[in-house]
């Protein structure tokens, strides 16, 4: 490997320099993106581009050699470089004191949700909720049950899920954290899901925590302690399976098995 | 050797067997009562299932290092062996090296029979229903197990010492040793992967839980898919560590021949545990499937539920593996003086595999502050996140690594067939057409439905390993009898190199640990799932960060007690080195 002494000094973007650059435009670009990337999302990003820009310096000696010298002054440098060196002496310190304030300044900002998509129930609840016979099969669904679920579906659901299922109801601009309501046309939704567990999901599983979701209660079983006013009580049992048998028909999927 | 030398050597497997032989005899008693069986105890005088948590994953830990050993172990004995009689000098270093693998394990071998001697006493004595449920289900494989551990003990320790006396005209003997140690080795792994899975998916039971065929609940839908992953996993994880001991080695070596050789198995074992990896995405995905298949609550909690965020984790743990597996191979072009043509191209393989990785870990739904909430998917993020682009990146890195490999073998080579211009033409254009293909069936994918996204990534693997085959094949042609300019210069790896043998050995570990997290989490509240309800104290689910504190915790006890036995092992003496000049090392390479 050649090393020519003093090549730190000839070039005129340093190694160390043209990293710095390198992380802070990635840095910017990411930032700019607009809806806005998620914190958590840009430090993991970051984490890998740093990683490559150490990978690239450590994996030549000279390149190392190169990296390090260009601290040191050397004899008859040109002003350029040592305006350079001193601006990298100063960022430095300056990101670390930057960083260090922005993780313990207060904001008053909730805690950071880490979104569960179908948020996780015990086999045991499921196991409770029985299918009625006449939602089982998906080739026995009677037309009059997917009629009746439309019709609950316009009435009570549609102003957040959207009269096309697709989650852009008139409400839906509304709730934006931690998510919108659900797609129901998306392939990651009720397609994944069992009838069971979308049934747990309309009737008592949707609000898990205050952060959560605003999906309401739908259905109030006997003596549930946590039936509230607003909603509990607007279906019955077997008209939130109407509701999920409409749900299915008009997206086209069908429920996993069990 | 001497006679005292062995005998040093002999009382730590005899002493750990002895000391598993009285815990299990102590456990036994908990068996043959006919008292009534509570359900949960706390013997460590800590919360049982930390204690049950800790002791079963270092027993896993060991477990899956003296399975591995002997494996990869044997396969380097026994391409010494076929080459003993072109290339004598050549069989006897990678003799060495097998031997110096092995070395490693008759300490390891009592860790192992004593974590899991620990565990069983653990799990008898604080889970006493749910063991008497399983030892009522599987008490024919428990009378089973023992033997074939003990079987495997001995054909562990067989193939171990007769090593120096079975060479030459009687190393098909010692071949056949290692070879019976693999396989009873295999049989005492898959039996206790039945109890495992049968946890996870029991079979060959009715409702109530009564066992009605034992094969059936040995053959859980679970059982085979395990099998596989560990058994590849097993070998990934053996490998780094072999590699890790080696770069150990290579630190503190005080000549240049030892630095050499110790440069060399660190580089072997970089090799196994990288062409090893390659296939794991695959048993992991196998494994999840029926798992899905199993219970579709399975499918939510690992994919969609509590468990959605560790495999963010495992995905970038997974990248630190990949990255650093590439990273050290990347530097060990600097061991070839000619490789400055080849050197040139790693940059661009280092944005290529950097880029790729940062697809490969974006999470499709993101944690999120409310201020950058917007409540739907990422427009931009949310299509880097689905699986068509995850399985383009992780395709693409997989030809990127590849290619890595294809220049370290040229590097230094100048190939000598009339041929070697068009030959080197027609490869490269292949690897670009596969890369092309993969490519376009991702984008394919990605706008078809979920049942047609499935097939193209099948066949993005398929074209993978169509090109990698006929590219390789094409490639050995090639470099048939290439004049080498310089040979690889052994022990010239930079000391970098080495910490990131070590660095990756950690790392492995510790993916260990969190999967075995996720795989025993995923059962949630249930012991036996669907079948043995979790009523106990501890019976919630550990938080991803406490989760992260044990795994770590863990991973450092194994690093002490692996240490402690390399340091046992290596008061045995050295064997003699063999020669590794010039000549050899370019053989080698």
């Amino acid at each position: 490997m050649s090393n020519k002494p003093g090549t730190a000094g000839r070039n005129w973007l340093p190694l160390p320099v043209g990293s710095a650059l390198i992380i802070i435009v990635a840095f910017i670009l990411l930032k700019s993106v607009r809806p806005v990337i998620p914190h958590s999302v840009i430090l993991l990003y970051m984490g890998f581009i740093v990683l490559g820009v150490v990978i690239h310096i450590t994996l030549e000696d000279t390149r190392i050699r190169r990296f390090w010298d260009f601290f040191l002054a050397q004899p008859g440098e040109g002003g350029v470089l040592k305006v350079q060196r001193l601006a990298m002496l100063a960022l430095l310190p300056l990101v670390a004191g930057w960083w260090a304030y922005d993780s313990v300044r207060p904001t008053y900002a909730p805690p950071v949700e880490i979104f569960q998509r179908h948020p996780t129930v015990g086999e045991a609840t499921l196991a409770q909720i029985v299918v009625p016979p006449w939602a089982l099969v998906p080739a026995n669904w009677r037309d009059s049950d997917i009629a009746a679920g439309k019709v609950l579906y316009v009435a009570n659901c549609a102003i957040c899920h959207g009269d096309k299922l697709d989650g852009a109801g008139s409400a839906a601009p509304g709730f934006r954290y931690p998510i919108r309501p659900a797609n129901f046309r998306d392939a990651g939704t009720i397609a994944q899901l069992t009838l069971p567990y979308v049934y747990w999901r309309l009737t008592i599983g949707g609000l898990q925590n205050q952060f959560n979701s605003a999906m309401p209660r739908w259905v109030a079983a006997p003596g549930d302690a946590n039936a509230s006013s607003l909603h509990s009580n607007d279906f019955t049992s077997d008209e939130a399976w109407q509701v999920i048998l409409y749900l299915y028909r008009e997206t086209g999927y069908t429920p996993r098995a069990e | 050797m001497g006679w005292t030398a062995d005998a040093d050597r002999r009382w730590m497997p005899v002493a750990g067997l002895a000391l598993a032989g009285l815990l299990i005899a102590a456990t036994g008693p908990a068996l043959a009562q006919s008292a009534p069986i509570r359900d949960y105890a706390e013997p460590a005088l800590i919360d049982s299932r930390l204690a049950v948590w800790v002791a079963a994953q270092l027993h896993l830990d060991f477990a899956a290092f003296v399975l591995a050993v002997p494996m990869f172990a044997l396969a380097i004995e026994v391409f010494g062996w076929r080459m003993a009689r072109r290339d004598p000098a050549g069989a006897a270093r990678y003799d060495w090296m097998a031997h110096e693998m092995a070395r490693l394990l008759p300490a390891a071998y009592s860790l192992t029979a004593i974590s899991g001697a620990f565990l069983g006493m653990l799990l008898f004595s604080a889970y006493p229903r749910l063991m008497a449920y399983m030892t009522e289900t599987f008490g024919p494989t428990f009378v089973i197990y023992p033997m074939f551990f003990v079987a495997e003990t001995i054909f562990l320790y067989l193939w171990y010492y007769t090593w120096n006396r079975l060479q030459g005209n009687r190393k098909w003997v010692h071949i056949v040793l290692g070879l019976l140690l693999n396989i009873f080795g295999t049989i005492v792994m898959f039996i206790a992967n039945a109890w495992a899975t049968f946890m996870m998916t029991p079979g060959g039971v009715d409702e109530a839980g009564a066992l009605i065929s034992l094969y059936d609940a040995v053959w859980n839908p679970g059982w085979m898919p395990l099998n596989v992953h560990r058994l590849i996993a097993n070998i990934t994880f053996g490998a780094l560590l072999c590699a890790a001991y080696a770069a150990y080695r290579f630190l503190s070596a005080r000549t240049e021949a030892e630095r050499a050789l110790y440069d060399w198995m660190g580089y072997t074992g970089n090799l196994i545990a990288l062409f090893t990896m390659l296939f794991l995405p695959f048993a992991g995905y196998y494994f999840g499937f029926e798992l899905f298949a199993y219970s579709a609550t399975y499918g939510v909690t690992l994919m969609g539920g509590v468990l959605s965020w560790l495999f963010i984790i495992q995905a970038i743990v997974i990248a630190i593996l990949f990255i650093g597996a590439a990273y050290y191979a990347w530097l060990g072009l600097l061991r070839i003086p000619g490789s400055e043509p080849q050197r040139r191209m790693v940059p661009v393989f280092n944005v290529a595999l950097i880029a790729g990785f940062m697809v490969w870990a974006t999470p499709h739904s993101m944690a999120a502050s409310i201020e950058e909430s917007t409540g739907q998917f990422h427009p931009l993020l949310g299509a880097l996140g689905l699986m068509a682009p995850k399985m383009i990146a992780v395709t693409l890195i997989l030809v990127v690594l590849y290619v890595s490999y294809l220049l370290y073998r040229r590097a230094g080579k100048v190939p000598v067939v009339p041929w070697a211009r068009t030959g080197t033409q027609v490869e490269w254009a292949l690897i670009a057409l596969m890369a092309l293909i993969i490519l376009g069936l991702g984008i394919y994918g990605y706008f078809a439905p979920a049942d047609i996204r499935i097939k193209t990534s099948i066949w993005q693997i398929l074209v993978l390993i169509g090109g990698i085959v006929i590219t390789f094949g094409i490639d050995l042609a090639l470099l048939k009898g290439a004049e080498t300019r310089a040979a690889v210069r052994w022990g010239t790896m930079p000391r970098r190199g080495q910490y990131i043998l070590i660095l990756l050995a950690f790392v492995i570990v510790w993916l260990m640990g969190l999967m075995g997290y996720a795989r025993s989490g995923a059962r949630l509240n249930w012991h036996v799932f669907g079948l043995i309800e979790d009523t106990s104290v501890s019976a919630g689910l550990p938080t991803l960060g406490e989760a992260a504190i044990v795994v770590t915790a863990i991973t450092l006890i194994f690093f002490v007690l692996l240490g402690i036995a390399f340091a046992i092992s290596a008061l045995s003496g050295r064997d003699t080195l063999p020669e590794f000049g010039d000549e050899a090392r370019e053989a080698a390479a």
